[in-house]
């Protein structure tokens, strides 16, 4: 019930673009979307639904693909709502929701350099948590926690 | 000229670094940096089992443990579509609102030190201990509990602990007055307070900052109310609520929150009171740690298959909103695990609410955020 009306309430901006409306654990929906056309569901998603509020965006290895999570917030539904895109590729990209949402800011920092995932347009694409000349993405399942890479850290400049 | 505070600087309570421009005293440009506490908490999430993963979570956040394991239990319960009992659900509300009290007294005894004010520290640490005490009588740990069970907790409370727990509560009730007359009533204080580090609703809303900060915006917003999770809508309680947006404003909603914490706890202890019953959850596998398997049934409970599924939880956190994303695509280890530290989004923010102000407000406005690098790196 809820997912059918999400779905005809994205319709007019983003119906190109959404590929399924879902039933989801302990939120209200997850709506899967196309990368190609992130910007235009992130506008709908917050204009149209109402959803002002996001609260994190995550990056899933899944080996043949990676896949991005975006969790919104909405104080009108008082609801959680999950969008989430499969990237394919050797060099995943997907648009940044900074424009939509301020606070994609450093959330997406944080998934380029743990998951390897390429948000274009990101304001200030620079390492979060790990120093400034790591070449690793250690949340990607090749990066094996047992088998330590050789890597020499040099300090961070400041 | 850029001046780095941090990463060991008094200001800093924890190791990170907060990178100032200043222009004479004023400050024209901030930049954060983090990343000196990361453990990698979600990486070694990936080799561990559902309810080893507990003990990462005391350490995510040393100030709030148990309120962390609330948030990862909960979407691990959702993704492995287990159940709690009742009792074991209000217990988790009581050790919710305890923690949020030592950990407000924490931020209250750091933050006053930070003015340059000794003795409500003391005081501070003093109470915090109380309620320290009260989780090693159950819990055994006083940082770090492990207390929750994906299925419920470990163990019940002891006989005489409501009692205990509720002299607790009285003595606090009575420091909290203390506590406003040590801060409010100095002008001292109010002077080096009022009208600094402010942060609008709508900027609050746009750059995701949630928790004390934003309720001394003027948004009445708290999971506990919005979405109530484990028994939170079996309890009366207030939303704490401030206008101003400032240091003051936050040191207000924070005291009004430990007020409505204690009202809970009241109310959890009377119902502990008078509802006994289990804690924990039948027929969990054993790798989930059951320890009262039935004899001869291991194999059954070892094949026994959990369906697969994505968990999400959002736990009202002493410092905001905190999330948990659990993957679990079968299996004993989950396969992703992703956490939302409000700490992390609220400091992201710093840009806006400390451009303008001087560099001798830099204490109070950053101790007013509650930053905890522990959930901030992760």
């Amino acid at each position: 019930m809820a997912t059918d009306d999400l779905a005809t309430q994205l319709a007019p901006r983003a119906g190109a673009n959404i590929l399924a409306v879902e039933p989801f654990q302990g939120l209200t929906a997850r709506v899967r979307f196309r990368p190609e056309g992130a910007l235009d569901v992130f506008r709908a998603v917050h204009d149209d639904l109402g959803y002002d509020h996001l609260s994190m965006v995550g990056a899933i290895d899944w080996v043949d693909h990676r896949e991005v999570f975006y969790i919104v917030w909405s104080d009108v539904t008082k609801q959680y709502l999950g969008l989430s895109a499969d990237l394919t590729g050797d060099a995943p990209h997907i648009e940044s929701a900074t424009p939509v949402w301020p606070s994609a800011n450093w959330h997406e920092r944080e998934a380029w350099e743990l998951v390897g995932v390429a948000f274009d347009h990101h304001p200030d694409m620079r390492h979060l948590l790990m120093p400034d000349d790591y070449a690793f993405h250690p949340l990607l399942r090749s990066f094996k926690l047992h088998e330590p890479e050789e890597l020499e850290v040099k300090s961070r400049s400041v | 000229m850029w001046v780095n505070m941090g990463p060991q600087h008094p200001m800093t309570h924890g190791l990170w670094n907060l990178r100032v421009k200043i222009d004479g005293e004023l400050i024209v440009d901030v930049d954060p940096e983090v990343g000196y506490l990361h453990r990698g908490i979600e990486k070694i999430s990936e080799d561990r089992h559902y309810n080893e993963i507990i003990t990462l979570m005391d350490r995510c956040c040393y100030v709030a443990g148990i309120a962390w394991e609330h948030v990862y239990i909960g979407a691990a319960e959702n993704a492995l579509h287990i159940t709690a009992p009742e009792r074991a659900q209000w217990l988790r509300v009581m050790c919710d609102e305890l923690q949020r009290l030592a950990s407000h007294i924490m931020w209250y005894a750091a933050f006053v030190q930070d003015l340059g004010l000794m003795s409500p520290f003391l005081y501070g640490m003093r109470d915090r201990d109380l309620i320290l005490d009260l989780f090693q009588s159950f819990t055994g740990g006083r940082l770090t509990y492990e207390y929750n069970r994906v299925g419920g907790v470990r163990n019940d409370v002891p006989s005489g602990f409501t009692d205990r727990c509720r002299k607790v509560m009285d003595w606090l009730m009575d420091r909290f007055v203390e506590y406003d007359r040590l801060c409010l009533g100095s002008e001292i204080f109010r002077r080096r307070c009022d009208g600094l580090g402010v942060l609008k609703a709508k900027e609050c809303v746009d750059l995701g900052v949630t928790g004390p900060m934003l309720r001394s915006a003027g948004v009445a917003r708290d999971l506990r109310k919005d979405r109530p999770y484990a028994v939170y809508d079996r309890v009366e309680f207030d939303v704490a609520k401030a206008d101003a947006a400032d240091v003051t404003a936050r040191y207000l909603v924070r005291m009004e929150e430990m007020r409505q914490s204690v009202r809970i706890v009241r109310q959890t202890l009377d119902w502990l009171d008078h509802h006994p019953g289990p804690v924990l959850a039948d027929h969990l596998p054993r790798w989930l740690g059951a320890p009262y398997a039935p004899m001869g049934n291991e194999g059954y409970l070892l094949k026994r298959n959990f369906p697969r599924g994505t968990g999400f939880a959002a736990v009202e956190e002493p410092h905001g909103e905190a999330q948990a994303y659990v993957v679990n695509t079968g299996g004993e280890h989950p396969y992703r695990t992703k956490f939302r530290s409000p700490v992390f989004v609220n400091l992201s923010a710093a840009k806006h609410y400390m451009i303008g102000y001087r560099v001798a407000d830099i204490p109070p406005i950053m101790g007013s955020v509650d930053i905890c690098v522990g959930e901030v790196d992760r």
